[in-house]
């Protein structure tokens, strides 16, 4: 999907327009529900009938941010780890974020910095040892096998595991000594698939009607890993040690206590991020009109308005509703000469309600993002909002269609040229559905300025909704305010925010099993009146995911 | 400063520097096993992938009179000193995607290497809203690597300049169906990797491969009691993790890192691997630095991408400012399009140009390493335009140990599986059939 938001080009559009014909299409369901139905038709939960809870890879951030919170050490390590592949934006997927060999290798070369790192500054902190034979030592080592590698393991380690560190430990220590033995063990455990993996689906020794609860440890995890993207505090730490987050009320206490730290604020940029695909904005290229100064490398500070503003959204407003209507822009120097508002000399500050800017969907950041290097992008424009709005995907062409599309007209306007496509009888089914949805978004350029004239002809910002299966939606509409008005009560925007959020704690794309848990969650949402806290709450709250299906082997 | 000048190196940086934006500072090199007479020298490949189709006028061979006698075209002129090296290969289809899941980009990428149909599955959505997930199978490069790569410290070198679309649109090379090996796209990270165990000596280097091996050892025993406590599909990835711990620790052992032969090249500056600008010093850099490794012997096969299909990226240095896939779309009417894409085309030949060149002035044995390299360069589709998978656009430079060079030839409809087990062939792994046995007539005809 991210391709099709950053790349669909009008040619490529055209190929797909001609496979759509003249009919005007039919979305595939959003995930878990069809769009003009309550979710809960056709579901039938059944107890103890759970999905999968497949092991997770760190992410690059997550390796980070453990590593921070284990040690220390802030250096950031992964820099050297290739990029995680992604599924729909998002790079925890389970599916496709595995191991290959640049990865491991980067796992032992980031493990050797950081163990070398931790005790040439910490050696009498990590593992303090006041003996001097071999054998105190040894018992040192022990000692540091089992606190270290619990924090590392965010687990107590199995007899065997504190066996097999301590053979390793003493060997090291007879033959290195004492300093190179506590940081070899400690590159051991940095590469164990402990600590690299979260193991929701090691075997558990009690089983409920095949459904498997995880045990509060693997809950911390999954609770710290989604909430503030690291390892569980010590608070977390504790309530794990006496068993608690089997009670789903101290699941909830704690979720929302995860919800104040700082590194809550950082997931909610992470997952914003991912959900918005903001890395587009790296290194964007976009060439300026005449008369405006070279605009290279402009796309770090799109970035940090738009997280700006997402982050008042979620933690000053804190429900879906304002992520449409909150007025205000942030900009720094940089932006606010070329958006035309007034900036600080340094940092940025909000503007409010500068002319054309409400909500997210006039978003400077957001707006250039979705847009081609000369002109404005009503195509990815239009897909982001059925995609990443709406969650409706955009049909498929047949098989073995490959059209040959006309030279385009170069002395046709933005609109005009991407008319085309409607105009066509071939092409108009699925282009209404797409460009009818992006054509509102005229009046801002590929630099995000708010324009109310193009070439000198005033902006024509007339779109169409289509499609939704929501009548509140659907319909002719005139420019960015209005859409927005209507997204922010559309029940299908509010379960798809929803989902994405889904996928993005469970670190996979929603299956069948996941339908009554993600129904849950959906429905707490809307009672709550769109708050964003309460859908993360309800995330952890859900069956899905404090429960895995029995697997052969448990007992 | 006069010793600078008559520094032929400094020269020839310079000359480099002027032909491609290659900035690195190149060491005097001599191939590892230069010095070792009548020793079979190890043959190197690269694949090689730029996106998005060709312009055909101007990138296959003119004046054809016969397999022999043709000239380079307007994209080439720069291969001219190693004309004699080439194979052209007109008329050969990427058939392997006439079925099969995904759109025309994603099953051009994903096939181009591997000869496989992609995977069904909802993973990736194209622009078009086609679906489908990663190629079905190994690629040439993981093939050939398997007997190839037996004893170099690092097995592949996977280096792309601005390849950052983590899915099946920016992958050519898999370890194995669904398993892809994502490109090193910093130039300072490909640096750390290859070099920065120079400069120890032997005690040094023995004392951390043994640390590296003890510790490596208790970790592969933790892969091994965790994956029995897992699912079978978890199981499967912590096994295949485990092959790679094991596969790490191997080839640590062997490692050649630090012969006097080999000499590290300067430290690369600082670049943005996100930033349009500093693309031609990355390719320089990366293509000098795969020169040296292979000179070294730290490796033998590796796979260069520039950016990847579908990509929406400008050529600012030379001032080609539209974005990539849209441009490509132009039709043949556009003359400034046309313009921007045989420049841009001819930037990519030039970067093999200046690859070539620099393996050519890397003496081995009596002759240089270019002799005992392969490089296949492909496409996913052959023309932006069309999205057309016949006739690729395929070239090979080297190989001239097994393949009759210096050729432009003409196939008819015939799949590149074929290709592929040429290839196969020529890096002495034996095969007659790759990828999708279907397809394969066995090793393309006429090749040696």
């Amino acid at each position: 999907m991210r391709i099709a938001l950053r790349l669909l080009g009008p040619a490529c559009v055209l190929s797909l327009a001609v496979a759509c014909s003249s009919a005007a299409p039919t979305p595939p369901p959003a995930s878990g529900a069809p769009p003009d139905a309550p979710p809960a038709d056709g579901l039938v939960c059944q107890a103890n009938q759970h999905p999968a809870a497949p092991i997770s890879l760190l992410t690059r951030a997550q390796y980070d941010a453990t590593i921070a919170d284990l040690l220390g050490d802030n250096s950031q390590p992964s820099s050297s780890f290739p990029a995680e592949n992604e599924v729909s934006g998002f790079n925890n997927n389970t599916e496709v974020h595995i191991a290959n060999p640049l990865l491991v290798e980067q796992f032992m070369n980031a493990a050797e910095g950081i163990a070398g790192r931790a005790v040439a500054a910490n050696l009498s902190t990590l593992a303090p040892c006041a003996g001097t034979s071999n054998a105190e030592r040894a018992s040192c080592g022990s000692s540091f096998v089992a606190s270290f590698g619990k924090r590392a393991f965010r687990r107590p380690l199995t007899t065997d595991e504190a066996q097999s560190f301590n053979t390793l430990f003493s060997g090291l220590n007879s033959t290195r000594g004492y300093s190179a033995a506590v940081e070899l063990t400690m590159q051991a455990l940095l590469q164990s698939p402990q600590f690299l993996y979260r193991l929701d689906s090691e075997r558990a020794p009690t089983v409920e009607s095949g459904a498997v609860p995880l045990d509060s440890y693997q809950i911390a995890s999954r609770m710290s890993y989604f909430l503030t993207g690291s390892m569980p505090d010590s608070v977390l730490f504790g309530a794990a040690d006496a068993g608690a987050l089997s009670s789903t009320a101290e699941i909830e206490t704690q979720a929302r206590r995860l919800l104040e730290t700082s590194r809550a604020k950082a997931m909610v940029r992470d997952f914003n991020q991912q959900w918005l695909q903001l890395d587009q904005l790296s290194g964007l290229a976009r060439n300026p009109p005449q008369g405006m100064a070279d605009v290279k490398g402009i796309g770090a500070d799109y970035r940090e308005s738009l997280q700006q503003f997402l982050d008042q959204v979620f933690w000053e407003h804190g429900d879906l509703p304002s992520l449409f209507s909150s007025p205000q822009t942030f900009v720094n120097a940089r932006l606010g000469a070329v958006l035309g508002l007034e900036a600080p000399a340094s940092g940025f500050a909000a503007v409010s309600a500068a002319p054309g800017r409400v909500g997210l969907l006039s978003q400077p950041g957001l707006m250039a993002m979705l847009a081609h290097s000369d002109q404005s992008g009503p195509v990815q424009r239009g897909v982001f909002v059925l995609q990443r709005l709406l969650c409706i995907d955009v049909p498929p062409p047949p098989p073995g269609l490959n059209p040959v599309p006309p030279d385009p007209d170069p002395n046709l306007t933005t609109r005009e040229r991407f008319a085309v496509h409607t105009a066509s009888s071939s092409c108009s089914g699925c282009h209404k559905l797409i460009d009818g949805a992006g054509f509102g978004f005229e009046n801002y350029d590929q630099l995000g300025r708010y324009r109310t004239e193009e070439n000198g002809l005033p902006v024509d910002a007339s779109g169409e909704m289509m499609a939704t299966g929501e009548p509140a939606v659907n319909g002719p509409y005139t420019g960015v305010l209005e859409l927005s008005n209507r997204l922010a009560q559309s029940p299908r925007v509010e379960r798809c925010l929803a989902t994405n959020w889904y996928r993005y704690a469970m670190g996979r794309v929603e299956t069948e099993a996941d339908g009554c848990s993600l129904r849950e969650v959906e429905q707490k949402f809307t009672a709550s009146g769109g708050q964003f806290k309460e859908l993360l709450v309800a995330v952890t709250l859900s069956e899905a995911f404090r429960y895995r299906p029995a697997i052969p082997g448990d007992m | 400063m006069d010793r600078v000048r008559k520094n032929p190196e400094l020269s020839r940086r310079h000359f480099l520097r002027a032909a491609g934006g290659a900035a690195v500072a190149l060491p005097l090199l001599s191939s590892l096993r230069a010095g070792a007479a009548g020793e079979n020298f190890p043959k190197r490949l690269v694949l090689m992938y730029t996106p998005n189709g060709v312009v055909p006028d101007a990138w296959w061979p003119e004046n054809v009179v016969s397999e022999t006698s043709w000239d380079l075209n307007t994209i080439h002129k720069s291969l001219a000193p190693f004309k004699d090296r080439l194979l052209f290969l007109k008329g050969v289809d990427l058939a392997v995607t006439n079925d099969g899941p995904g759109g025309l980009h994603q099953k051009g990428i994903g096939g181009l290497f591997t000869g496989q149909q992609l995977q069904s599955g909802d993973l990736f959505v194209d622009g078009c809203g086609q679906r489908a997930g990663w190629a079905n199978g190994i690629s040439i490069d993981q093939e050939i690597a398997k007997t190839l790569a037996v004893g170099t410290p690092i097995k592949s070198l996977e280096l792309g300049v601005r390849a950052t679309e983590n899915d099946v649109q920016g992958r050519i090379a898999y370890a194995g169906p669904g398993a892809p090996l994502p490109p090193m796209n910093d130039p300072s990270e490909v640096f750390q990797r290859l070099f920065s165990g120079f400069g120890q000596n032997t005690d040094q280097l023995a004392e951390l491969r043994a640390r590296r091996r003890s510790v490596l050892d208790t970790v592969q025993a933790q892969f091994r009691s965790v994956s029995a406590r897992v699912s079978s599909s978890d199981q499967q990835k912590l096994e295949a993790h485990l092959t790679l711990v094991r596969d790490l620790e191997s080839r640590m052992a062997t490692g050649s890192n630090g012969s006097t032969s080999c000499v590290a090249p300067a430290v690369p500056a600082a670049l943005d691997a996100n930033s349009e600008d500093d693309m031609p010093t990355i390719a320089g850099l990366h293509l000098d630095m795969l020169a040296t490794a292979f000179a070294c012997d730290l490796t033998r096969i590796a796979s260069f991408q520039i950016s990847t299909s579908l990509n929406h990226i400008r050529y600012p240095w030379l001032n080609s400012m539209g974005e990539g896939h849209a441009l490509s779309h132009m039709g043949p009417s556009d003359a400034d399009a046309f313009q921007e894409l045989v420049s841009r085309q001819t930037w990519h030949s030039q970067m093999l140009t200046n690859f070539l060149t620099r393996l050519s002035q890397i003496p081995e044995g009596s002759g240089t390493v270019l002799d005992n390299t392969l490089v296949l360069w492909g496409n996913e589709v052959s023309e932006g335009n069309t999205h057309s998978h016949q006739s690729i656009p395929f070239l090979m430079a080297g190989g001239g140990w097994y393949f009759r060079t210096g050729r432009s030839l003409q196939y008819s409809n015939t799949s590149h599986n074929d290709l592929l087990v040429s290839v196969l062939n020529a890096m002495g792994t034996p095969a007659t059939t790759f990828g999708q046995a279907d397809l394969c007539d066995g090793p393309l005809s006429g090749l040696v």
